[in-house]
């Protein structure tokens, strides 16, 4: 009980001295990632560009401690509990990848209040005091259905992958889609399924509705879906048409297979894992007394035909094309929302 | 006529057919052939884990393998690991991938014995553990399976796909433990009274171990072939069937209650889940509306096979 108290004391003085120093120093600064989900390639490789960058900071001595804590089963009250515990072990910065946008905004109020930064990015959180480092997925959306009408100007029938129904990052992809497919009407949507961002998944729901189908020019996709689609076209002896990828090595090699066999031409759009290093140099700019804005943009990573190759060579066989961010490029997106 | 309806596993059927002709209407017949196939590929894997899963639930109240996803997660990941491409590895591919089974089997009887945790906590919490050593084993990255093994799992012999084939000698198999041998007897002997089977002595220990071990077995065979169908193993791959395992289970007219189980019914239930998708997918309904009518569906098949049971 005493020490328990020592340390509780000790938090607390901690606390009480950190807000002196903190204006050029964030040497003695401890960041901690509250992450909701590790079960999918995307999450692993986002926990693995975290460890390596952090790393290297802590070695360096620009923060104390970068400490990385997932919750095992994808549930926001476990997270909220997370969350709790994080204040209590005294951490001065939390980034978030959020289970949900709203539901976690008492548990980040409490962080706030404890004058903690929160920092979320990717699922990010809706609360006021938090930063975010938000994706523009609409855009994202609708930069597809923008290919494909510059690609194919007669247009024709599409079919669309959805991801996990309910997640709010599947309907705002979607309405790009759809706002796009409004602008380009020459395009329709003749089929929707939910693949839920796994291959296989995708291939099970695409081989079901397929023989229902008619011609299918191209298939606009969330990510995490193409390959299983292409699978599904090639079982049934269907035409393969362009489908959108997600920056998945699997699907990456696939389309170069085809590009090398018969020309094939297509596009690849996904956010990189390695977001969650810009959330950590945000974080850090904050606590080193920066004026960063609380809405911050990050771009999404797209490759195309002729940067197919380049991609493909950096992505690890097996894992998703990624970016990860330096202190300067977190620096770029801060002066960019200025 | 009244054998035939009175048998628990023809409403599955009736539903999966009725599903079927609906889907096809759509397209006027043109797409009969294409849908039988798929229905029948992915059928088959809800088939393989369906059976473990039913072995277990016909052992009594309380009997669940909640471990079954992730089962499936690690014996893809570890067996395409292992083989690594190499043709000649299929076997070796196959047999650590029935070894994770026995492993993980083991290691959830040992949980419920040994420890006396009811099996919904220990099979749950072996999952975590599981599911942890697939995540360390790769962190999440595909390996693609042998050129061999995906050919196989992907084409079709006589029309048929092959992974139906083997879900098919499976179910042969199964069929002939659960009907023609003592094995057989004495799950359900145990599922209708432990109590009653102990004094007859069955060895009731003995037994739950055995279809534990079984269960867990017949989802890590599944999950190698899952895996080298959809070319690789993911992190969520087993994800979809966990609630699948026991809902085809369900609608197969196993009683939940144990002691009374069927196999045809599990085909029947798994090509009916398939099918209720693509209809809906088929008719352009959104993700909620798809859902929503998911579940009336299933209950209204229930429902059916359950008040024939009452009536009789």
């Amino acid at each position: 009980m005493t020490i328990k108290r020592m340390l509780l004391a000790s938090i607390a003085i901690a606390c009480v001295t950190a807000p002196v120093s903190a204006s050029a120093e964030t040497a003695d600064k401890k960041i901690a990632l509250s992450n909701n989900y590790a079960g999918n390639s995307w999450r692993q490789a986002m926990l693995t560009s975290w460890d390596k960058i952090t790393k290297d900071a802590v070695s360096q001595g620009i923060v104390a401690a970068a400490d990385p804590f997932t919750t095992a089963e994808n549930q926001a009250t476990e997270q909220a509990a997370q969350i709790q515990n994080l204040i209590l072990q005294g951490y001065d910065a939390i980034v978030i990848n959020a289970a949900s946008p709203t539901a976690l905004n008492g548990a980040v109020k409490e962080a706030c209040d404890a004058g903690i930064v929160v920092v979320s990015f990717d699922g990010i959180v809706t609360e006021p005091c938090a930063w975010r480092i938000a994706v523009d997925f609409k855009a994202m959306g609708e930069s597809q259905i923008e290919y494909l009408a510059e690609k194919m100007p007669d247009g024709g029938n599409l079919l669309e992958i959805r991801g996990l129904a309910g997640v709010s990052v599947d309907d705002e992809i979607h309405a790009g889609i759809q706002a796009g497919v409004e602008k380009h009407p020459q395009f329709k949507i003749a089929g929707s399924v939910n693949g839920d961002w796994a291959q296989d998944v995708a291939q099970r729901a695409v081989a079901g509705i397929l023989p229902s189908l008619p011609e299918i020019k191209a298939v606009v996709t969330q990510g995490g879906d193409g390959y299983g689609a292409a699978q599904a076209f090639a079982a049934a002896d269907r035409p393969i048409p362009t489908i959108v990828m997600g920056n998945r090595e699997d699907e990456l090699r696939w389309w170069k297979e085809q590009k090398d066999a018969n020309g094939y031409e297509t596009m690849s759009v996904s956010i990189a894992p390695g977001v969650s290093t810009l959330a950590f140099w945000v974080a850090q700019q904050i606590l080193d007394g920066q004026d960063v804005k609380k809405e911050l943009v990050v771009p999404f990573l797209r490759i195309d035909q002729d940067n197919l190759e380049a991609n493909l060579e950096t992505t690890e066989a097996g894992g998703v094309a990624n970016v990860e961010y330096s202190l300067e490029d977190a620096q770029k997106v801060i002066d960019a929302a200025m | 006529m009244t054998a035939l309806t009175a048998k628990p596993w023809v409403w599955s059927f009736a539903a999966a057919i009725l599903v079927w002709v609906i889907t096809v209407l759509f397209t006027g017949g043109s797409s009969s052939v294409g849908l039988s196939q798929a229905t029948l590929t992915f059928a088959a894997f809800s088939v393989i884990v369906g059976i473990g899963q039913m072995f277990v639930i016909t052992l009594g109240p309380g009997n669940i393998d909640l471990s079954v996803p992730a089962t499936m997660t690690l014996s893809g990941t570890l067996a395409l690991k292992v083989m690594d491409v190499q043709d000649s590895m299929i076997a070796l591919g196959l047999l650590i991938a029935i070894l994770v089974g026995v492993a993980i089997g083991i290691g959830n009887y040992a949980l419920i014995k040994l420890l006396r945790i009811p099996p919904i906590i220990a099979t749950l919490s072996m999952s975590f553990i599981v599911q942890s050593c697939a995540i360390w084993t790769n962190r999440g990255l595909r390996i693609k399976p042998p050129e061999t093994l995906s050919d196989f799992t992907t084409s079709y012999s006589f029309g048929v796909p092959n992974v139906a084939l083997v879900a098919l000698v499976l179910s042969l198999a199964a069929w002939f433990l659960l009907e023609k041998t003592t094995y057989g007897r004495w799950i359900s002997a145990i599922g209708q009274s432990s109590f009653a089977a102990r004094m007859a002595g069955i060895p009731v220990d003995g037994t739950r171990f055995i279809t534990y071990v079984l269960c867990a077995v017949l989802a890590a065979v599944a999950g190698y072939l899952l895996a080298s169908f959809s070319g690789g193993a993911a992190l969520n791959m087993g994800a979809e069937y966990l609630l699948m395992s026991i809902a085809v289970v369900v609608i197969g007219g196993t009683a939940v209650a144990g002691g009374n189980s069927n196999v045809p019914g599990i085909w029947g239930a798994s090509l009916f889940m398939f099918l209720v998708v693509s209809m809906l997918n088929t008719y352009g309904f959104g993700a909620g509306v798809r859902l929503i009518l998911t579940g009336l569906i299933i209950i209204a098949v229930i429902l059916a096979a359950g008040g024939r049971r009452v009536a009789r």
